[in-house]
């Protein structure tokens, strides 16, 4: 058994260390690039969503390495990635493959138990409990770590003398987390890469704008996806921030939900004016941050969402009406494989324009009362 | 007199009768909005976001037409699931946030929740709870409630013998025959002419698949029931698919009951391939539906693998009318071939 899973953020940051500590065959999907896209665009139902354009690209790009299994996460909600699995398995039996297994592991039934249980099916029997567990909570770790830094390096980004110092230290930091095989070495590289990063010397005169990036999951944490938004915003003076973390996901749903204190209720509450139930996905997390940031004083938000996204087409049509009683300029951005990068990045700029203009107005504003 | 609202736009063709019994059996009137129209698709339009899809947009339109017609509420449910462990698109669920949100000066919304994994909110429980938000008095909601679930049942056993919801509408007295004349096509289902032995040549008949918001408003898919019966065609629609012909067809085509409407559409689809009377199918789904997405993909394959004659017709706001007749006449020209081939 070949087993290869999707790229999603950093997961497989966490997954090449419980491969190679395992001794488990596995495949990583090359990089996303633009033939991955190209592949599953070809054997996608033509308005699914561009998540599942992209694993099915990864997995067919992997196949052709010479995986047979496919593992990924699924959860049946009003969202259609409950029924990806399914039809993944489907799509690739017709294109040929007709070997190839797809394996979902359900995070709304047992959680963590049931990720255990994922995870032993894969591994094999001869592992016990413990050790099961000890690789999870390891992973997590690992993505935790991963995520944290770059938390930093998003706010390093607007901030450093020479943003390029930033982004050369942070390029090291995923094979350095993938070498450290258990808590001792990864405690070790996590002081090497903070103390790293602290070494930065800052520009004292930088006065970044705060923007916060949100929307559907897969689109806010995949770099390839949402074509590197985070570091064309940081080199623009730009501190970026989000709250879709895969870790986060991990403890809340994973953990907290075990016990029924998944959901942040203070995100409910500011939602819920506008937005009253849970409709599924990010939707409601979508509403109620915007809410919150704009109370926080953000200068503005950034909303993406792949193109027919039912949750945030929902979230996009409410918004406005937040939007009336608090002032916090939105850009939305639809996400599909017909996006073009100069005309994205000229959106960008431009939204970046709008709110220093609207930083030095509400400054002046102040100045004069 | 109480007036409350119910736009003929998404879940009206399913359970109007439903509603209307119950809402009228508790002293309110019952205001309805007319089939939709260029002016009910603008109001829609104006204040949707692009990517929405087109029977969501038209929902929006109805809603904005009954506030001009001054309703004291609205009444717009908020459906989760519908028998079990199956569930709804997003968009129903949100349904009247996204309408308190889009429409300006939106009525009050009597809204209920229906999820049927929680034994608190079956359709039932939820439909009392509305009732109650009427009327205080418990035995008269339940009174109403029983006269409105019967009701429902006699509707949908008219459509499974082989009525339209409007023909069934109109039978049952909720609709005059005269208020959508071209919904309403009383040589609907024409008997068989001819036969084996020669005369004149069987109708063809087609399956037409979809939701009920696509198949029978007629302004969005331009008549396509109307146009289907001019070209003398027999239609069969998923209403008219028998209970363990939907099970079975979607146990063929997917496997398990994923969606709670377009479970419907899968399954007739099944049923109707693998019913030798039937020599088409065309499904008609809304650009931009996110569960018809993977459901037509599931369909397509299924007409593939079985050299099934399958067609399917995508709305939206743009959709001209001469490129529907245009494919519509091609489609049973070629059936027609193909039939008098096999002959």
């Amino acid at each position: 058994m070949k087993v290869t899973v999707p790229h999603a953020g950093h997961l497989w940051v966490a997954l090449h260390t419980l491969f190679e500590r395992t001794g488990i065959e596995a495949i990583e999907p090359p990089p996303s690039t633009q033939r991955t896209v190209s592949l599953g665009v070809r054997y996608s139902p033509e308005w699914i969503c561009f998540p599942f354009k992209v694993m099915l690209g990864n997995f067919i790009e992997a196949i052709e390495l010479g995986a047979d299994t496919v593992a990924m996460a699924e959860g049946p909600m009003l969202c259609r990635l409950g029924y990806f699995a399914k039809l993944y398995e489907q799509t690739l039996h017709d294109i040929g493959y007709a070997n190839v297994r797809v394996l979902a592991f359900n995070w709304q039934d047992e959680q963590i138990v049931g990720l255990a249980k994922f995870l032993r099916s894969i591994l094999g029997e001869e592992y016990r409990w413990r050790d099961i567990t000890g690789f999870i909570w390891h992973g997590i770790q690992q993505i935790a770590l991963m995520e944290n830094l770059e938390k930093r390096v998003q706010y390093l980004r607007p901030r450093a003398r020479d943003c390029q110092q930033v982004e050369r230290i942070w390029a090291t930091a995923a094979p350095r987390i993938i070498a450290a095989h258990d808590k001792k070495a990864l405690k070790a590289v996590r002081h090497e890469l903070e103390g790293e990063l602290s070494a930065v010397p800052l520009d004292s005169r930088a006065d970044p704008l705060r923007v916060h990036l949100l929307g559907e999951f897969f689109v806010v944490i995949d770099p390839f996806v949402n074509m590197d938004l985070e570091v064309e915003l940081g080199k623009r003076g730009v501190h970026v921030t989000r709250s879709r973390w895969i870790a986060e996901w991990a403890k809340i749903w994973l953990f907290l939900e075990l016990i029924g204190l998944g959901h942040d209720k203070k995100v409910k509450r500011a939602a819920h004016p506008y937005l009253s139930r849970d409709v599924s996905g990010e939707a409601i997390y979508t509403v109620g941050e915007t809410v919150l940031r704009a109370q926080e004083g953000y200068d503005g938000i950034i909303h993406l969402q792949p193109f027919t996204c039912m949750p945030e087409i929902i979230a996009q049509n409410v918004l406005p009406r937040a939007l009336q009683d608090h002032d916090i300029p939105v850009m939305y951005l639809v996400i599909d494989e017909q996006m073009g990068k100069a005309g994205y990045m000229t959106r960008v700029e431009a939204f970046v324009d709008l709110m220093r203009r609207r930083r030095t107005r509400i400054r002046k504003e102040v100045a004069i009362a | 007199m109480i007036r409350i609202g119910t736009p003929r736009a998404l879940f009206f063709y399913q359970y109007y009768p439903l509603w209307h019994t119950l809402f009228t059996g508790l002293g309110a009137e019952v205001v309805i909005s007319p089939p939709t129209n260029r002016e009910i698709m603008a109001g829609g339009l104006a204040g949707m976001v692009a990517e929405t899809c087109l029977p969501v947009k038209t929902y929006a339109g109805h809603v904005a037409w009954l506030r001009d017609a001054g309703v004291d509420w609205i009444f717009i449910p908020a459906i989760r699931s519908i028998c079990g462990t199956d569930f709804n698109c997003s968009k129903f669920l949100g349904l009247p946030d996204l309408m308190q949100a889009n429409v300006k000066g939106c009525p009050p919304i009597l809204d209920i929740d229906v999820d049927a994994s929680k034994p608190e909110r079956t359709l039932e429980r939820a439909l009392q709870a509305a009732g109650l938000r009427l009327s205080k008095d418990r035995r008269r909601v339940d009174a109403a409630l029983a006269a409105a679930l019967s009701t429902h049942h006699r509707y949908q056993a008219m459509m499974r013998d082989g009525l339209t919801p409007m023909q069934a509408m109109v039978q049952l007295g909720f609709l005059h025959a005269d208020e959508a004349p071209s919904t309403f096509h009383p040589p609907f289902t024409p008997p068989f002419q001819g036969g084996a032995g020669g005369g004149k040549a069987s109708p063809l008949t087609i399956a037409l698949v979809g939701h009920p918001y696509c198949i029978y408003d007629t302004y969005l898919n331009h008549d396509i029931l109307k146009r289907l019966a001019r070209l003398g065609v027999r239609v069969l629609t998923c209403e008219m698919a028998p209970a363990e012909g939907l099970m079975q067809g979607i146990q063929r085509l997917s496997g398990e009951w994923y969606w709670t409407y377009e479970g419907e559409v899968v399954g007739a689809a099944g049923h109707y391939f693998a019913d030798p009377g039937v020599d088409g199918v065309i499904a008609v789904a809304a650009f931009g539906c996110g569960p018809d997405s993977t459901m037509l993909a599931v369909i397509q394959r299924t007409a593939r693998l079985e050299s099934r004659a399958y067609m399917s017709l995508i709305i939206d706001e743009h959709s001209g009318e001469a490129g529907i007749v245009t494919r519509l006449e091609a489609f049973v020209d070629m059936l027609a071939r193909r039939k008098a081939k096999t002959r």
